[in-house]
């Protein structure tokens, strides 16, 4: 068994190693300046459809969620308008880099929160998901020790246990 | 004053407030000696618990875990060199050569003295401070108000990341968020898309679960786990502070505080800014200035008063005119706003004895800081040493039990996470989430104000330049823009040169 764990560890972080030496540039600012200023366009083409408005309304609900796109656009030209003229003058851009391994090892961490939503909402029971959890993280942090698991699993009821008996949450 | 006083002594003073207090005090310490924790993160964990609580229990509460916060963050940084909380990086830089020296309980002992007097002198500064500036407070109208609104999120959006452009548009975007649900005025829906659970609008708490708590889980990836070794021997040592060192951490203690009064005042600095220069202004005032860097007890109790100092003062202005000073406070802003607090001179006349209650209760946490500083340190140290491992399960059962908990439905779980998702994303793209919560906390008030005051001027916008304090705060907006844009010029251009 220990043999197996030994290899399968090994496997692990020979493709971690592999994962680790990709990574993705993107002119970071750029890239923010062009998808907030698209998120701004696309609320201000759905406010009409999202927000109903009284004709009597001197001010409307829509004021302030107009003025906040607007501002929102501004800082987004702004931003693209600062990119594009380092470019002109061929000066650096802003750029940001991604590692792949760490992009794949947050994925896996949202799939394990996913795992815990979903199955304490499906079985209806809190402490479900809680256990899965905890054994989910200690896997991911490749944990041998038997002690941390019974540790942690304990004081994931425990939590439930406190919330539901204690604070009277009904999960 | 004095008329509230009495009654706010009494009630302060009953069984359950300082049962809340000193679970508060230990949780804070307990959070802000784990490094990789912060005391906002502890903050929003725990803000469901105070939901079901009134006024005086529930901000009790989350101030034993702010202000025990500034204290917790000092003991790793003495004992095992890393700071619990970032405030806490100046007072390791003589924290840990104390101990080094196998004075290890001294060390934490003039942490622990100095950010006692800190959080005191603080909490006294807001007790008469506080409803002087909320006089003040009391002649502004909403479109005063709106500008006050504007003011605060646009000073941090300004500090809270490396672009002022990408803070406001953070900023625009927790405001926007803010906008889902009911509108505040006429009570039509808006953002809904159709999900009828909307309507209520999101929860803060919830939002801040995911965008400061899940991101954290995730940002797991970008780190390896690994155990903090303590040697618990360490604490043994016997803690005796010489007189001569008593009499040396005097003047940088009441130094100190008052910078961290000063600067907790302003919106948008903070206790690291204020241990920082404190340290500094300690060195240089110091007839020792050698022993800095290698445990100088000046160079402590500087640090560590100071990032104390700043827990009163930054309640000066969010209970004043609503503007929190940094994030901890914002959220508690919200825990007071569910109580029907609204900030303002109301709250110091109208709900006098509460608010009393709570700036008396400041004075009484530091108290209680102090007495299970002196009893529990040792307790405190060996939580340093929890693995990751257990640690990142137990805080993610945390959130999501506090996400079900506000509504006790799982529809706020799934919020929760996709705003983990949405913070993740944001880190990516380096956007500051803080003004995110500014923008979700404020964003109800700043909505509101603003179209109060149009509707008074009939839609013209001439209303915000009209009056004097309008104006005052246009050149106040106007002068923080200016100086946040040129520190960041020469902070880059400083970069720059560092790097040729």
């Amino acid at each position: 068994m220990k043999d197996q764990l030994d290899r399968l560890d090994a496997r692990l972080d020979a493709i971690g190693k592999r994962l680790g030496e990709k990574e993705l540039r993107f002119p970071v600012d750029l890239v923010t300046g062009i998808l907030f200023a698209l998120f701004a366009l696309v609320i201000l083409w759905v406010m009409p459809d999202q927000v109903v408005v009284s004709e009597k309304d001197v001010v409307n609900g829509r004021a302030f969620p107009t003025l906040l796109m607007a501002v929102m656009l501004l800082c987004c030209v702004m931003l693209i308008g600062k990119e594009l003229y380092k470019l002109a003058t061929k000066q650096p851009l802003t750029w940001k880099t991604i590692n792949l391994l760490v992009e794949i090892k947050a994925l896996i961490i949202l799939a394990i929160l996913a795992g815990t939503y979903f199955l304490s909402k499906l079985t209806g029971l809190f402490v479900v998901g809680g256990v899965f959890c905890c054994l989910g993280f200690l896997i991911y942090f490749r944990c041998r020790k038997p002690s941390y698991y019974i540790i942690t699993v304990a004081l994931a009821v425990g939590i439930w246990a406190a919330f539901r008996f204690v604070l009277g949450v009904d999960f | 004053m004095l008329q509230h006083i009495l009654p706010a002594s009494g009630l302060l003073f009953t069984l359950e407030n300082i049962l809340w207090i000193n679970i508060g005090v230990f949780i804070g310490s307990v959070f802000a000696a784990i490094p990789g924790l912060s005391v906002i993160l502890c903050v929003i964990l725990f803000l469901p618990v105070t939901y079901s609580m009134t006024a005086i229990p529930g901000m009790m509460f989350l101030l034993g875990i702010y202000c025990a916060g500034g204290y917790g963050g000092s003991v790793s940084a003495i004992l095992i060199n890393t700071p619990g909380t970032p405030h806490a990086a100046a007072t390791m830089l003589d924290g840990h050569p104390l101990s080094e020296q196998g004075r290890t309980k001294a060390a934490l002992k003039i942490a622990l003295y100095a950010s006692t007097f800190g959080g005191i002198f603080s909490a006294l500064t807001l007790l008469f401070l506080g409803p002087q500036v909320a006089k003040v407070a009391a002649q502004l109208g909403t479109a005063e108000y709106f500008m006050v609104c504007v003011f605060g999120l646009t000073i941090i959006a300004g500090v809270s990341g490396k672009s002022m452009i990408k803070g406001l548009i953070s900023a625009c975007l927790g405001l926007l968020i803010s906008c889902i649900g009911a509108d505040p005025m006429t009570s039509y829906d808006r953002f809904t898309f159709g999900v009828t659970r909307l309507y209520l609008g999101l929860d803060l708490a919830v939002c801040l679960i995911g965008l400061f708590a899940l991101v954290e889980i995730m940002a797991k990836a970008e780190k390896k786990p690994g155990r903090l070794d303590l040697n618990a021997e360490k604490i043994k040592d016997d803690g005796v502070i010489t007189k001569d060192e008593y009499k040396r951490m005097i003047r940088p203690t009441i130094v100190s505080s008052i910078i961290g009064v000063m600067v907790g005042i302003i919106p948008g600095t903070g206790a690291s800014e204020a241990s920082w220069f404190s340290y500094n202004t300690a060195k240089n005032m110091s007839k020792r200035k050698e022993e800095f860097g290698h445990g100088s007890v000046e160079g402590i109790a500087a640090a560590e008063s100071a990032n104390n100092a700043v827990t009163g003062a930054t309640l000066i202005p969010l209970l004043t005119l609503g503007i929190p000073g940094d994030g901890t406070v914002a959220i508690m802003l919200s825990a007071l706003m569910i109580n029907g607090l609204n900030p303002g001179l109301s709250l110091f006349t109208t709900q006098g004895d509460i608010m009393y209650a709570i700036m008396l209760g400041l004075i009484l946490v530091n108290l209680f800081m102090l007495l299970q500083g002196k009893f529990l340190t040792s307790l405190f140290a060996k939580v340093v040493s929890i693995p990751q491992e257990i640690l990142t399960p137990i805080i993610v059962i945390f959130c999501f039990a506090g996400a079900y908990s506000v509504n006790e439905n799982y529809f706020d779980v799934g919020v929760a996470l996709i705003f983990g998702i949405l913070a993740w994303v944001l880190r990516k793209l380096e956007l500051p989430p803080v003004p995110i919560l500014l923008g979700l906390v404020l964003g109800s008030m700043t909505e509101t104000n603003f179209r109060r005051a149009l509707l008074i001027s009939n839609g013209s916008p001439k209303i915000f330049f009209s009056s004097v304090y309008c104006i005052i705060f246009l050149i106040l907006i106007a002068a923080a823009v200016g100086t946040i844009v040129r520190g960041k010029v020469l902070e880059r251009k400083a970069a720059a040169k560092k790097e040729d």
